[in-house]
């Protein structure tokens, strides 16, 4: 029934979209859960050399005179920060598909990534830059959590622009402890105080994943012709869109998308590249997508 | 041209409306919010104030519009008459006529009936004629207006000499005469009302027979006189008539709500003299009043423009002009927003 983000876009409810678009996805996209010395038992894993003795299932040798070491599951400590672009460019509208917008985008994407970071049992905490400021939530765990989490997104809306970099610096306290970052953002700005925190954060050996969206009609430069165009974050300078200025859009587009693929490979940060018109599920996928897993 | 109604040109600044609407329409070009913006050339504020053909042209069309909407309230006429005779219809082709237009150098003017009103009816429009114009008037008679006329253009009044206006009765006898019917009505006890009828035939015979009575029973709003020779009956209330004719037991007149009331103990039915006396009483009640002579003269002009007929309208070409310049202005605006 929602299937296409034209429907998805008219459902007001994050928690249903969530559930449709999860619903197709599948559990444990990312190894959430560490296996290991632990309390509760999960399997049973043939010796390998190296093992702890202590950790052979001596019982089950007797019985099939194998050697088999009991996993344990372990709560995991890796914390999940959720980074929303809540800029005023963010608002950018889908020309095709009614409603739906790259703010809606990011916000349900990172609903969703909250939504299996609660399942897997991982905290996760939100920071949403809008307007200039940071809106902080601290990284917990639990269904409640989530709650809080998803209201923080369906608060923001897109307004202003990026927070300074000292201000974003300030609420970086968190990456003390192994983490992993997902920022939704639309890369426009770039480099940006959100490019430089992305970086220092993966030089901080954390798991930073950057999905930079973008609209069809961003891509293809279908705007109608012969209108004024204004940035939502310039102010009040004017640009024309020609049917001249058709290429050289496509080019300055192209390269600086290229600019921002080569800053994110240069710093090893997976980029996932995705227009709104695309389904979730896909692009979810793509954006969860153990990075490793992918380089040849 | 003239306008008749001039003041209405103090509108004219209204035309400067639609100009500033258009230019209005020029400084707010429609801007779009678009994220992607920075990557597209700059453009210079005036670079958006271009105006698009259709726009000229709607614009251009709006000002006919309304100026053509002023002219039509202004009542902007065209003086288009030159030289005119202005002849009674009884002595259209007659001689003297055309004498006195060859005499008054008028050959080549044209040539209008005689309107009634005649110093009324030239001075309310007057304006279709040019300022050069003059008018030459063949009448029988002319009545003496209360005040002399004022043109603005001079005017020349001949009367026809009485034999020559006497002429159409002549030429009229040659043909059926068509006798003014006049309506009486009849309420008479069965035995006198013969002598009614007799009465009232004999009547159309008078004068030339220029007036036919038609008797009938009841009296209609045409209705002149009414004969009511029920001495002691009251007639119906709603019966009206500007004159009564009641039998009553004394002579004299009576003015009562339903009319003038003539009464007499006997009426004339069999005695010719005395009717003869009742039927000449009965025309000098109600022969209408002859106006005082106007004597031939000319006259000169004594205005210099024309008098503003406050009901003077504005031709009908003016009013489709208007018509089918909204229509253009309408599809125009519609194709543009299209």
């Amino acid at each position: 029934m929602l299937e296409t983000p034209a429907l998805l876009a008219h459902s007001a409810d994050l928690e249903l979209v969530i559930r449709h678009v999860l619903a197709g996805l599948g559990h444990g996209i990312h190894a959430g859960r560490e296996r290991g010395a632990g309390v509760e038992f999960s399997e049973y894993r043939a010796y390998a050399p190296g093992d702890e003795w202590r950790r052979v299932d001596w019982k089950l040798l007797a019985r099939a005179d194998r050697y088999y070491v009991r996993e344990a599951e372990r709560d995991s400590h890796v914390a999940t920060w959720l980074v929303l672009d809540a800029t005023a460019s963010m608002a950018e509208p889908s020309r095709r598909v009614d409603g739906l917008s790259k703010h809606w985008y990011a916000r349900t994407a990172l609903a969703c990534v909250a939504a299996i970071a609660q399942r897997q049992g991982d905290a996760f905490g939100l920071l949403v830059l809008s307007n200039g400021k940071v809106e902080f939530t601290q990284a917990s765990r639990g269904p409640r959590h989530l709650q809080r989490v998803l209201a923080a997104l369906q608060r923001a809306t897109p307004s202003g622009g990026l927070p300074d970099t000292e201000a974003l610096r300030a609420s970086l306290h968190f990456a003390r402890s192994q983490s992993m970052v997902f920022a939704a953002t639309d890369a426009l700005d770039w480099p940006s105080p959100l490019s430089e925190a992305l970086v220092r954060l993966r030089h901080m050996r954390h798991d930073v994943r950057l999905l930079a969206l973008r609209t069809e009609a961003e891509v293809e430069a279908d705007f109608a012709t012969g209108h004024a165009y204004r940035d939502p974050e310039e102010g009040a300078r004017l640009h024309s869109f020609t049917r001249a200025d058709r290429e050289n859009y496509r080019t300055a587009l192209d390269s600086h998308f290229g600019a921002v693929r080569t800053a994110c490979r240069q710093h090893d940060v997976p980029l996932c590249e995705a227009q709104v018109e695309q389904p979730l599920g896909e692009v979810l996928r793509a954006w969860l997508r153990n990075p490793e897993a992918r380089r040849p | 041209m003239t306008s008749m109604q001039p003041l209405w040109w103090f509108a004219l600044p209204v035309l400067l409306l639609p100009v500033w609407w258009h230019m209005r329409k020029r400084e707010r070009t429609r801007t779009d919010i678009l994220a992607t913006a920075r990557f597209l050339p700059a453009a210079a504020p005036q670079q958006q104030r271009v105006l698009h053909w259709s726009d000229v042209l709607l614009l251009l069309v709006r000002m006919a519009l309304l100026f053509m909407l002023l002219a039509w309230l202004a009542v902007l006429v065209m003086p288009w008459k030159g030289d005119t005779v202005f002849v009674d219809p009884s002595l259209e082709s007659s001689p003297w006529a055309a004498q006195q237009v060859q005499s008054a150098g008028m050959g080549a003017a044209a040539r209008e009936p005689l309107p009634a009103d005649l110093w009324n009816w030239l001075a309310r429009n007057e304006h279709e004629w040019r300022p050069e114009a003059r008018f030459l008037i063949l009448a029988p008679r002319a009545a003496m207006p209360a005040l002399p006329p004022r043109l603005a253009h001079a005017a020349e009044l001949r009367l026809a000499p009485s034999a020559i206006a006497a002429r159409p009765p002549v030429a009229a006898a040659a043909m059926p005469a068509t006798p003014r019917k006049r309506q009486i009505a009849v309420s008479a006890p069965a035995e006198r009302l013969p002598r009614w009828q007799a009465l009232f035939a004999a009547f159309s015979t008078a004068a030339d027979g220029v007036n036919l009575y038609v008797l009938s029973d009841t009296p209609t709003t045409d209705t002149e006189l009414i004969v009511w020779d029920h001495p002691g009956n009251e007639p119906p209330a709603s019966w009206k008539a500007p004159l009564w004719w009641r039998t009553a037991a004394t002579n004299g007149q009576t003015q009562t709500p339903q009319g003038l009331a003539w009464t007499t103990p006997q009426w004339p039915l069999h005695d010719v003299d005395a009717a003869r006396v009742l039927y000449e009483r009965w025309q000098a009640a109600t022969a209408h009043m002859s106006p005082y002579p106007m004597p031939a003269q000319t006259l000169k002009a004594g205005r210099k423009e024309p008098l503003a007929a406050p009901l003077a309208r504005s031709p009908e070409w003016l009013a489709l002009a208007l018509l089918a310049l909204f229509a253009i202005e309408r599809i125009l605006t519609h194709a543009r927003r299209r």
